[in-house]
């Protein structure tokens, strides 16, 4: 079984042992690797509706096929959980190296369960596993707290994996941290804090298992070329994934605005990279392997935010800490990504949970004597004053740290009107009223509202992409096949560990020839797409062993029921009626029943029964 | 002046291919502890790339000085390691202040250049890593940077 270690190492922290299994053979046609196979040990080890926060809940971190190899862009590493956002399915990837260095330490997945009893650290260094005591690192952040490992271990070539304070404190969507990149979605370093374990530290000493090591020196020099001549490189290192951000608010209609309430931001030049990578960025930061590094080591050397250092602020970020809040001010934001980062907080629910607080203010629902500033709608400097807050669990950031949707349970008052979440998690940067294809993938999306689960948004804005020509954004017509393939093609991206930024380079014609050289077998990109429509079903089956139903299928009530207010989108909602049609039509794509239930016949055909 | 590996710290992202790809060429494997070379992480803002500088910026701990059998020795302004005479004692990779000398399947080894063709620099098409002719301050900087003499 070439291209994989073959062991799966099992560490049970209320136990502290530890015990290694064997990876079974017949995954590799079935999973691939990476998401797939945590998605598979998710599945097998998960209790089901045990407490996201206690010790039956399970973290799985996968490398992915392509984890180490000089393949560029896919250098990532992937999370499994259940998240405490979602109390479902939960997943997170991250471009941090540590997955290279779980498969260099001889793992093709790591499975963590139960609890320690103080906070505690997992050191691994191929069959050496110590859980080591973390209680000097406690309350230290994630940029603090690998050094201290480092110091502590006497070495500076180890991988770590680390939560910072909003991990410790059990912030609903806190991240884990890998050399300045995240793992930020549904609250896995949430789970990790809950857990007592504060990191995870890996060294590994073996050769990465290839079946034809002189054909990927190949295929690694082959991309490269590639890479360079693509008319997109350039703008992508100059700018990164924020490129779009001015066309996405001026030309499309569909960046999220003040908590959604409008889709066009009229302070966007100043949040666009166009206007701040000339005179912040200082170079370019890359994930593992990447040949076409789109992170920006963004710097402060002046005024009040003097000493802002910090990987980003990537697409997401610009709108969830900016336009989210209303906030054109990039320093503001960039330091607000920078407090997020370093207490381990994700900037996109951080920003919806702040955005959210800002209308409950300006509504009335909130006071000054309630969150401690006036917090309205474009008050820059309240935005890392909040993160501050939330991360730390301080005033009203100890409400809004629950995230919106258990924060409006809290708050009371109509606020849940105003909660912009899917089954509990915070949605990224597009405005789906406007993207209707987007809206379904939003609501189908196992954990929770994503755009990665799909990635289908640079094709409904555009028309056409890949397969898929003629496709109308405010139409919900025909949207099933379209999100359901393109669902399982970005599966395959996550088992291989690609970045979605690369998907117009690889599309999936890209990947055989070096999945064959990896693994020495043949795929075609038909397999790989069941590859994806596999693991999709598995995260289905998760959710609904959860006891979620169709219900939670859904869209907030801002998407089902106000229309966009201005611009070339102007006057588009997804109306309940329309949800449920694409819904119909997808679940039937899918070969699911009318509720989403994956049928017999499906399962049998995918080889799951 | 022979063109050795040039390090620009300045531009490096940190992704560390030139590691990966260094030990598929010399020891058709992926393994980034075999590398002959290292990107040092030290904080956010600085990823370093740690190459030899074939004897131009060693100064007196320089591994050709100390190799007790002689097998290291300066060919054409690259400095070599003789296979069949290496003990893999050790003592060329305490030495080197730059730490990039390995002992791989017990022969010590370092940078060669790829044989006129180092692949590190051909894939760092960002410009972390280059093939030109060496200036001696990038070297002595980045031994700054890494906090060594």
């Amino acid at each position: 079984m070439k291209g994989f270690a073959g062991k799966i190492l099992k560490i049970d922290l209320s136990k502290k042992n530890f015990t290694m299994i064997e990876t079974p053979k017949e995954w590799m046609g079935l999973y691939l690797g990476g998401d797939g196979f945590g998605t598979k040990l998710l599945y097998d080890n998960l209790p089901a509706k045990c407490d996201p926060l206690g010790e039956k809940n399970v973290i799985v971190i996968s490398p992915c096929l392509f984890s180490g190899l000089p393949i560029s862009t896919a250098g990532k590493t992937i999370f499994h959980f259940k998240s405490p956002l979602t109390d479902g399915y939960g997943e997170s990837v991250m471009g941090g190296a540590i997955g290279a260095e779980i498969r260099q330490a001889g793992y093709d997945s790591i499975v963590i369960t139960g609890k320690a009893k103080e906070p505690s650290y997992i050191y691994i260094n191929d069959e050496n596993i110590e859980i080591r005591s973390a209680k000097y690192l406690w309350g230290k952040n994630t940029r603090e707290c690998p050094e201290l490992i480092k110091k502590e271990l006497k070495t500076t070539r180890i991988l770590i994996a680390c939560i910072g304070q909003g991990g410790e404190n059990l912030v609903k969507f806190a991240t884990v941290d890998c050399e300045d990149r995240q793992a930020g979605r549904s609250g896995v370093g949430t789970v990790m804090g809950a857990k007592n374990l504060k990191a995870v530290a890996v060294v590994g000493d073996k050769d990465i298992p290839i079946a034809h090591p002189q054909r990927i020196k190949e295929l690694a020099t082959e991309w490269v070329e590639k890479i360079k001549v693509h008319p997109t490189f350039a703008e992508d290192t100059k700018y990164g994934t924020g490129e779009f951000l001015e066309w996405m608010s001026n030309d499309r209609g569909t960046l999220p605005t003040r908590n959604w309430k409008q889709s066009q931001f009229e302070g966007n030049k100043t949040i666009s990279p166009y206007y701040w990578a000339p005179k912040y960025s200082k170079k370019n930061k890359a994930c593992l392997s990447c040949l076409k590094p789109c992170g920006q080591l963004f710097e402060i050397t002046e005024g009040k935010y003097k000493g802002t250092a910090v990987d980003g602020p990537e697409y997401e970020t610009l709108f969830s800490l900016g336009s989210c809040c209303g906030n054109s001010d990039i320093e503001a934001l960039s330091k607000a990504n920078e407090l997020c980062d370093i207490y381990g907080i994700d900037t996109i629910s951080a920003g919806g949970v702040i955005g959210f607080a800002m209308e409950l203010y300006e509504k009335g629902i909130l006071t000054e004597k309630d969150v401690g500033m006036k917090l309205n709608f474009g008050n820059s400097d309240a935005v890392p004053k909040m993160v501050e807050m939330i991360a730390l669990r301080k005033g009203i950031g100890n409400v809004l740290a629950e995230g919106v949707k258990r924060a409006s349970e809290k708050i009371g008052k109509g606020s849940e009107n105003f909660a912009i979440h899917v089954k509990g998690q915070e949605p990224p940067a597009y405005d789906v009223r406007g993207i209707k294809g987007m809206g379904l993938a939003f609501a189908t999306s196992p954990r929770g509202a994503c755009h990665l689960r799909s990635g289908a948004y640079g094709l409904e804005l555009t028309g056409k992409w890949w397969k898929f020509s003629g496709v109308d954004r405010f139409s919900s017509k025909n949207k099933g096949v379209e999100i359901k393939t393109m669902e399982d093609l970005m599966t395959v991206y996550d088992c291989l560990g690609v970045c979605k930024f690369s998907r117009h380079l690889f599309f999936l014609e890209g990947f055989p020839p070096i999945i064959e050289a990896v693994t020495g077998r043949k795929y075609t990109e038909d397999e790989l797409l069941k590859v994806g429509e596999r693991v999709n079903n598995l995260k289905k089956l998760i959710n609904l062993r959860e006891g979620f139903t169709k219900a939670d299928d859904t869209l907030p009530k801002r998407i089902m029921s106000e229309p966009i207010p201005e611009g070339p989108a102007k006057g588009n909602y997804i109306k309940p009626e329309e949800l449920e049609e694409m819904l119909d039509d997808y679940y039937k794509a899918r070969g699911w029943d009318k509720e989403g239930v994956p049928s017999k016949e499906k399962l049998k055909e995918l080889g799951m029964l | 002046m022979t063109k050795i590996l040039v390090p620009y710290p300045e531009k490096c992202t940190g992704c560390r291919f030139c590691e990966i790809i260094c030990t598929l060429e010399n020891d058709g494997v992926i393994n980034s502890k075999k590398a002959r070379l290292r990107i040092e992480k030290r904080g956010i803002r600085n990823d370093i790339p740690v190459v030899c500088t074939q004897c131009i910026a060693c100064e007196e701990n320089c591994c050709t000085n100390v190799c007790p059998v002689e097998a290291i020795y300066m060919e054409n302004g690259v400095v070599r390691i003789d296979k069949d005479k290496c003990t893999s004692c050790g003592t060329c990779v305490e030495t080197c202040p730059y730490g990039v000398i390995k002992i791989v399947d017990n022969c010590a080894v370092k940078c060669e250049l790829c044989g006129g063709s180092p692949q590190c620099a051909k894939h760092c098409i960002i410009g972390a890593l280059k093939f030109e002719e060496p200036v001696k301050e990038r070297y002595l900087n980045v031994k700054k940077m890494i906090g060594v003499g």
